[in-house]
């Protein structure tokens, strides 16, 4: 009660203490459920925040910050008695500068805002996580997103050019700056990049900003079997062809989104690829019928290409939002879905799919699977019933199994995701199997440099 | 019956993985100081706190979640599992109503059920509710019955109603509507000031709707003081056995006129007639149109002037959008529409008026920021209660304002 009348004085309204209220700051888009936080914090300025994080450390309060609650791997929801700390207040787009490539954004600004906003002078921010509806600029930055878009302009670490943060001792830094290269001590930005609120509080962020692509079409390509899809997007990238995205979809994922949003497939099709090319007005035909080529070496069920922006749209939102419409396919009510997130090299990738399969198999547990796959990173979503100490257990194994897939083909266990509550021991197998043990220790030390009482986020990463 | 809310309760909230793509459409949240509960996602969380509490007997003050809930529905476009966050609102609102949980009810929403029960009408005015057809005359004999439900004229009285809940203060506020809900008949003696300046801009308004008819060639009856309001209030606030009820009366006042025909004229009686009175009403069988069905487009003369449309929820974001309003401003004027159209329009804030004015304020000065950054010269709206929130400026006009402006000579 204390911390709540100290937090008050500093918050005024903008500290959410009624029970009620608080209850929607337990969950985010993972299957986890958090613990009632103390408190909810809404600052509406980057001093507010650096006088909150004075309080929370000075009296070893715990905190958690929150974007947009898009999180999948736990996060973003309080632990034991935690202070919310919800960025959503920091809505808007400060500057925007063309000419030199980067805008000033505050850290609850949502990616699709950001990118409307952004349309108006013909640039846009490529960091592109199926959530962007949703997610904001600080979530992603602190998860480091990936995305569709990731396969052609990589993830949210090659976009950050500068930070804001606050970090636990109230002190507010500035990292990098609002330039392209730069090289002075340090690169703080890009430590914080994926930290997931464990180092400080991001009140601000310049981001480098890129202008539109002049024109895009689309091949949607169906297959019988998983290896001629990853073989497909191999060949494609081997003959120097970068897709702008390249998405695939097993049938389950098919049949969810013909089921929540109308889509219809070809009849025979196990799974889709969807391949965007970029290019100018002049060239985007040839070059996506030199694509498609590609794509039917390896006897597609049918191809099609597309440059109808409505149908493209249609299928992308239908795309970003495949996690959840997936929840249709589950066989009972207390099946929860649960996504593993892993990255390999593009070229180990009809391999990994295979094996995936095959452990889904090997734990005789319904797994939909889609992914990123130009970039490597394959999504399985495991439908596991939280009832159910067994059915549990066998989501573990494959989970582990799966992880371990990563591992083998030179992968990593976390693609985009980050590591929150879920992959606090696949993070530490990663290490141990790739002889990396003493990677731990050093990110202990980082972590006690910025956050000597271990109040940010405590309990996510890793244990302290 | 509670029991039946709940089952459909937990049908819909088991289908939300969380993601949060509805918050982002959600024009509640961010009016709301981004306060989680008063967004759709939080509602959906809060539907299943309510289903848990209502099976364990435990207690929750939920109520202010779901009652700021705008029921536009734009939750349900973006969600990709179909997730209907404002039906959830709906459904919890009627377990709500029908007292299966304890010390939620709304003395507001409890006043205006009441009082509509006794009066056919929420503020208890039906007579004052005919005073802008004085004059006018009427086919008693038509099959089609020109219907306002009142809802042009209620407008006049809502800021009016706000003012006062703001002098008397909150506290006193909900003890004066709890004292009226008990005893309806207080309504008549409540200081209800109506604004007279809307009030005239109403009555031009359902004056030029009229007018419009008329130069169609339709000939319609016009019930006057007798005309009951539909019901609107009494179903969104969720009482839904007194929804029935009152429908079913209303469904007599209609029939008993003659009517084969409905003529509607805003997108709220439209809905609720077209859709909602057949589930409610055993064999309502009367054909429900919108007066824009009716108008011929050859009244009137082409044109390109650059207007903004707002296009109202009840109308955009239905199962069957309605568009012919879009249609017709397209035969006369060059129409342009704001980033959030169509199936991703933006409520006003209107239907949060006159539980929660504060957000109402803050959205509709939103929507109309947007729709004056489209085309700041003119803005067109098809609804009453969207003209009410968005008359900010002298650019906004109402549709059947505009398209009597429109008329060939």
């Amino acid at each position: 009660m204390d911390h709540i009348n100290g937090l008050s004085q500093i918050l005024g309204s903008n500290l959410i203490t009624e029970r009620e209220q608080k209850i929607p700051y337990m969950t985010d888009a993972s299957y986890y459920q958090g613990d009632l936080p103390l408190a909810v914090a809404l600052p509406d300025t980057p001093e507010q925040v650096a006088a909150v994080m004075k309080y929370c450390q000075d009296n070893s309060v715990p905190v958690v910050a929150r974007g947009g609650g898009t999180a999948l791997t736990g996060s973003s929801i309080p632990l034991k008695e935690m202070l919310v700390i919800s960025l959503a207040k920091f809505d808007k787009v400060l500057e925007v500068h063309p000419e030199d490539r980067y805008a000033v954004v505050e850290p609850g600004v949502k990616l699709d805002n950001l990118n409307q906003h952004l349309s108006r002078y013909g640039f846009f921010y490529p960091p592109d996580p199926a959530s962007s509806i949703a997610a904001t600029v600080g979530g992603s930055i602190s998860t480091n997103a990936g995305g569709l878009r990731a396969s052609m302009y990589g993830t949210t670490k090659n976009w950050i050019l500068g930070l804001e943060v606050v970090l636990p001792s109230g002190n507010i830094i500035h990292t990098g700056g609002k330039v392209l290269k730069r090289t002075a001590g340090y690169d703080l930005t890009a430590l914080l990049v994926g930290a997931e609120g464990t180092l400080g509080i991001i009140t601000k962020a310049i981001v480098k900003i890129w202008p539109l692509v002049e024109s895009k079409g689309r091949i949607l390509a169906y297959y019988d079997t998983i290896e001629k899809v990853g073989s497909s997007i191999s060949e494609l990238k081997g003959k120097g062809i970068t897709p702008l995205i390249a998405e695939f979809m097993d049938k389950i994922t098919m049949h969810s989104l013909s089921e929540t949003r109308g889509l219809t497939f070809p009849e025979g099709a196990s799974y889709m690829l969807i391949v965007d090319i970029a290019s100018t007005r002049e060239s985007i035909d040839r070059e996506l019928k030199q694509a498609e080529e590609v794509l039917r070496k390896f006897n597609p069920i049918s191809t099609e290409i597309t440059t109808d922006q409505a149908a493209m749209d249609r299928i992308y939102e239908a795309r970003k939002g495949a996690y959840s419409s997936l929840l249709s396919e589950r066989s009972s009510m207390s099946e929860r879905v649960v996504i593993g997130d892993i990255v390999v090299p593009a070229s180990e990738l009809p391999m990994a799919l295979k094996e995936s399969e095959e452990k889904a198999r090997k734990y005789k547990l319904t797994v939909a699977l889609f992914g990123h796959i130009s970039d490597g990173n394959i999504h399985a979503n495991i439908y596991a019933d939280i009832a159910d100490q067994d059915h549990m257990s066998r989501v573990e194994g494959f989970q582990h199994d799966f992880a371990m897939i990563a591992i083998k083909h030179g992968g990593s266990v976390s693609a985009e995701h980050g590591v929150g509550l879920e992959k606090k021991e696949l993070l530490i197998m990663e290490f141990e199997e790739t002889g990396n043990q003493y990677m731990m220790e050093i990110m202990k030390s980082i972590r006690k440099a910025f956050d000597p009482k271990g109040i940010m986020n405590r309990g996510k990463m890793f244990d302290q | 019956m509670i029991s039946d809310l709940l089952e459909e309760l937990d049908s819909e909230v088991s289908k939300c993985i969380s993601c949060g793509f509805c918050e982002s459409v959600c024009p509640t949240l961010p009016a709301a100081g981004y306060d989680l509960w008063k967004g759709a996602r939080g509602r959906v969380i809060m539907g299943r706190e309510l289903l848990s509490s209502v099976q364990n007997h435990g207690s929750l003050n939920v109520s202010d979640s779901f009652y700021s809930c705008l029921d536009c529905h734009a939750c349900l476009y973006v969600c990709p599992a179909g997730v209907n966050a404002g039906k959830v609102s709906h459904l919890s609102k009627s377990v709500i109503a029908g007292n299966g949980i304890s010390g939620n009810r709304n003395p507001l929403a409890e006043m205006m059920a009441s009082v509509t029960m006794r009066y056919m009408n929420p503020l208890g005015i039906r007579e004052k509710c005919a005073e802008w057809f004085q004059g006018m005359e009427v086919d008693t004999g038509s099959g089609d019955l020109l219907y306002t439900g009142n809802m042009y004229q209620l407008m006049a009285y809502t800021h009016g109603m706000n003012r006062l809940r703001e002098k008397i203060g909150k506290g006193m506020s909900r003890r004066m509507s709890s004292l009226i809900s008990r005893f309806p008949w207080l309504i008549k003696l409540a200081p209800m000031k109506r604004d007279e300046t809307a009030s005239r801009r109403m009555d031009q308004s359902l004056s030029n709707i009229a007018l419009l008819l008329r130069k169609s060639g339709i000939s319609f009856n016009y019930l006057g003081k007798e005309e009951p309001y539909p019901g609107t209030f009494i179903y969104d606030l969720g009482y839904l056995n007194l929804f029935r009820e009152y429908a079913g009366k209303v469904a007599k006042i209609l029939r008993d006129s003659g009517a084969k025909r409905i003529i509607t004229i805003d997108p709220h009686t439209y809905d609720l007639l077209k859709n909602v009175y057949p589930e409610y009403v055993e064999d309502f069988g009367i054909e429900v149109v919108h007066y824009l069905d009716l108008i011929e487009g050859s009244a009137f003369k082409g044109g390109n002037e650059n207007i903004t449309y707002h296009e109202p929820c009840h109308f955009s974001l239905r199962e069957q959008a309605y568009n012919r309003p879009l249609e017709t401003l397209r035969s006369v004027a060059s129409v342009n529409l704001p980033p959030r159209s169509g199936r991703r329009t933006k409520c006003c804030g209107g239907p949060d008026e006159l539980l929660f004015p504060e957000l109402t304020h803050k959205i509709s000065q939103n929507r109309y920021e947007e729709l004056q950054e489209t085309t700041p010269q003119k803005i067109v709206t098809a609804c009453p209660i969207c003209f009410s929130n968005l008359n900010k400026g002298p650019e906004v006009i109402e549709i059947g304002d505009y398209l009597v402006s429109k008329l060939k000579n």
